[in-house]
Order: structure tokens, then sequence, then C-alpha cells
């Protein structure tokens, strides 16, 4: 097995690029160990959507990333106090899910630091009936990916602030994650320890359990190509939210002017469909408004952009143009 | 394990239906029950014309994700729309309703170069 020095990177964007560069360009003569740990950001599931899984304004207000994995499952909240492990090896059709495999060594370094660590259910490592991992794979032709996550240290409070989705009533085909109890790993350790020495014991741990053992550092031409891969996919909004499986949101709120009943289909992040009905009186058709927001990115600047020759009085009577916009795209 | 004598397979466990210029393609028996419960399809290609051996969707089952390769060049000219609703219909009935896009294809030498149930068999030690 190698070791995949990741020169102690944090930014989520350029972590997911280097495992998936990785996974893609690395000889499939090797197993590869990489080890990373992320700034404060939400992980997202392959095939979730986004705006189902996260606090907008408390991720924007906060500086939290929002990035998009190639692997399955549930979306995450990562910080310095996670580390994610991820093995990169061939799949000889035993290994695709079977996370039991993988987890093992993990397991077995937990157990020697004297934690009463399991894999429980399909694929979560707990303790004491308390989640501390989470896992996911993805494969392509023969490479696969086995990951997971860590929580050391984690701010368990940012998590659920992160992950407390204000935007309801989406109809979506993605699926939604599911919480769970989580915990700490430190809170189990009998002395207090820094994330840095538990990744030092961890990468020890599981060296013994694969013999030769070599660290890679890539070169300035591989570092390249991984930040061309962070720019083309990891760094866009198309790969990041508008990825999300495509859905239906209904929003409807009573004004003083009226009732306003919004349908909105979006598809690849883009507004596809933009239906008002209400029994509100204004002297423009609404026709208009829905002809001017079809096609833009279901986001709420796009929203603002589009609205902004606009007078809203025009077509619904006495409301506010922010109100409108916070119908269109906001919290409920 | 079913492996249909009428169709033609891939080493990536993909199932091939030859209608005239047509393919039809979805997983084989064998792949479905690899994954295990299946939760997503996903086909990002409609449309587009798509050589041997490249991407042309994923499949997501239980927090795995799996690339789904092209078994033939050629434009993806359908996708079983009805796996949006029932993903799970490719475990229950892979070789039927479970199929995933159909392929005009480009260049009709390729079908001889597809596996048999036979070969199938032997890649996957039935």
């Amino acid at each position: 097995m190698i070791f995949i020095e990741n020169e102690g990177n944090t930014d989520p964007h350029l972590n997911l690029a280097l495992e998936e560069y990785a996974l893609r360009n690395f000889s499939v003569n090797h197993d590869y160990l990489l080890f990373y740990i992320n700034e404060s950001s939400i992980i997202i599931g392959r095939n979730q959507n986004t705006l189902e899984e996260i606090n907008q304004q408390y991720v924007k207000d906060n500086a939290i990333h929002v990035v998009r994995r190639i692997s399955g499952g549930g979306a995450v909240y990562h910080d310095l106090g996670n580390l994610n492990f991820s093995f990169i090896t061939n799949h000889d059709g035993k290994s695709l899910n079977n996370f039991k495999k993988f987890t093992a060594p993990v397991i077995k370094v937990l157990n020697n630091m004297g934690l009463d660590a399991e894999l429980k259910g399909r694929n979560d490592i707990q303790v004491n009936e308390k989640k501390i991992s989470g896992t996911a794979q993805f494969s392509t032709g023969k490479r696969m990916i086995s990951h997971g996550t860590l929580l050391f240290n984690t701010d368990l409070g940012e998590v659920a602030n992160a992950l407390n989705v204000k935007m309801s009533k989406i109809v979506s085909k993605g699926h939604k994650s599911v919480r769970s109890r989580v915990a700490n790993i430190s809170e189990f350790l009998k002395d207090p320890m820094k994330i840095e020495h538990f990744r030092a014991l961890l990468l020890e741990g599981l060296f013994e359990e694969s013999e030769p053992f070599e660290s890679y550092h890539l070169t300035a031409e591989e570092w390249k190509e991984v930040h061309q891969l962070k720019a083309e996919k990891y760094d866009t909004w198309d790969w990041n939210y508008g990825r999300s499986p495509k859905f239906n949101i209904q929003r409807t709120k009573r004004f003083t002017a009226g009732e306003i009943d919004l349908r909105i289909f979006v598809e690849k992040g883009y507004i596809k469909e933009f239906v008002i009905y209400g029994d509100f009186f204004g002297k423009e058709p609404v026709e208009n408004l829905e002809n001017l927001l079809h096609g833009i990115r279901y986001e709420k600047e796009d929203v603002t952009v589009a609205l902004k020759n606009i007078n809203i009085t025009d077509y619904f009577g006495d409301i506010q143009k922010d109100e409108f916009i916070d119908l269109v795209y906001g919290e409920d | 394990m079913n492996i249909p004598s009428e169709l033609k397979y891939t080493k990536d466990h993909e199932w091939v239906k030859i209608d005239g210029d047509i393919a039809t393609v979805g997983i084989t028996d064998f792949a479905q029950s690899e994954l295990g419960d299946i939760v997503y399809v996903d086909v990002d290609t409609l449309d587009e014309t798509v050589e041997r051996e490249e991407i042309f969707g994923s499949v997501e089952a239980v927090k795995t994700v799996s690339d789904l390769f092209m078994p033939l060049s050629g434009e993806v000219i359908e996708f079983n729309e009805d796996l949006e609703d029932s993903p799970e219909t490719v475990n229950s009935d892979p070789y039927g309703e479970g199929w995933m896009i159909k392929i005009k294809i480009s260049d009709s030498s390729q079908i001889d170069s597809l596996l048999d149930a036979e070969a199938y068999k032997s890649v996957i030690g039935a």
C-alpha cells in the first residue's frame, strides 16, 4: 500500500479532486491510502439535492464550503476535527459493498486505543451506540474508492446548524440524509489527544496491517492536473448544486394583496417551469414574470437579477419585491 | 444466476440486446445482486454520442456509486425514465423492465466484440 501525501491541504474542493484524480490516474498495480482533513464544509452525496440538505443562510454567513462528492450516501459536515480516510484499490467483485473489509483495520486501530468501536448497520462505525464514522464507495471499471469520516473533535453543534434544512416542500427523487446520533472519538479517550497525533496513530496502525508501505508526493505536473479537475468540477456551481436530481417545489404565501402560489420545476439547477397562481390583482399579466424566470439558475442572486427592472406591484398589487424573491427562493 | 442466452454481454456486467441498429442496455443479474438495493440511476448523456467504454451514467446502491460504461459507440436515444420513480426495478427485473438506455449504434462491427452468454458466464465464474 502506498500512502498519498496531500501536503496538509484543507480545501475540500482540492481534496476531493485529489481523491478522484488518484482513482482515475494512479497505477492499477497498487493500492493507495489517502488521508485528508477539510476546513468547515458540507460534503453532499452524489445523488442528493443540495437544497434539501443544507441551511443556506447559515452556510453563506459562516463561509462553509458546499461540495458534492462522487460516492453515494448522505450529506456530512466536515471541519478540522474530522479525519477522512480513503482507500483506493482494485475491486475484485468482492470488495464492492463490502464495508466490513476496509473498515476492519480502522476499527482495529480504534480498539487498540481503548475504544469499543464496531461496525453497525451496513457501514457506520459506532462507539457506545453513537456513530463516529460514516463510509461510502465509488467504483469505475476496475478501480474503487472506499472512504469514510472519523469524527475526532468536530464541533457537533455546527453539524446541526449547517445541516438544518430551512427550505422544505421540495419534491424530488434525490434521497434525503438520515440523521444519526453522533459522537466524537475524543470523548471516549482517557487522555486528551490532538488530531495530528490521532492521525499518526491511525497511519501507524494501518501500516502494520499492510506490509510494504511508502509515501508518495505528487509531482508538480500531477498537482497541476488535480487543480484542473478542481476548477472544472469541484469548484463549479453546476456540480455542487446544479447536479441535483430534478425536483418540484411549491411555495405559497398569503399577502395583504392576496395569495401567491408558485409551482417551480428545476432540472440540472435551472428553472425549467415556473407557474404563478393566486387570487391577487395586478395590471400586468404574470406570464411576463414567468418568462423572465424561465431558464435561469434557481439561485437567489439570479432571481434577483432577472427581476431587476420589474415593478412588482404591477403584477401583484401591494407587495414588496424582496417578499416575492423570498417566496421564489428562501426559507419557509 | 440468470444469464439469458439470446443477449450479449460486457466484462463490465452489462447486457446488450441488438435490434437492427438499436441496442438496449442494462446491467446483469450478477451486477444487480452484487450492488444490492439500487436507489438511483443517473444517466446524463441522453441525446449525446458516446464512444464505447466511455461513461454514460452511474448507479447508486446503498452508499456505493458505480459508473456505467457504453458497450458500443453510438447515440444515447432513450433513457428508461420509469427508473426515476422506481430504481428498484433494476433489482427485480434486470433484463426486462429494468433496462437503462437505448443506443443508436454507430459502428455495427463492434457488436462482434461483445461476449455471448457462455463467455460472460466464465467472466463471473458461474
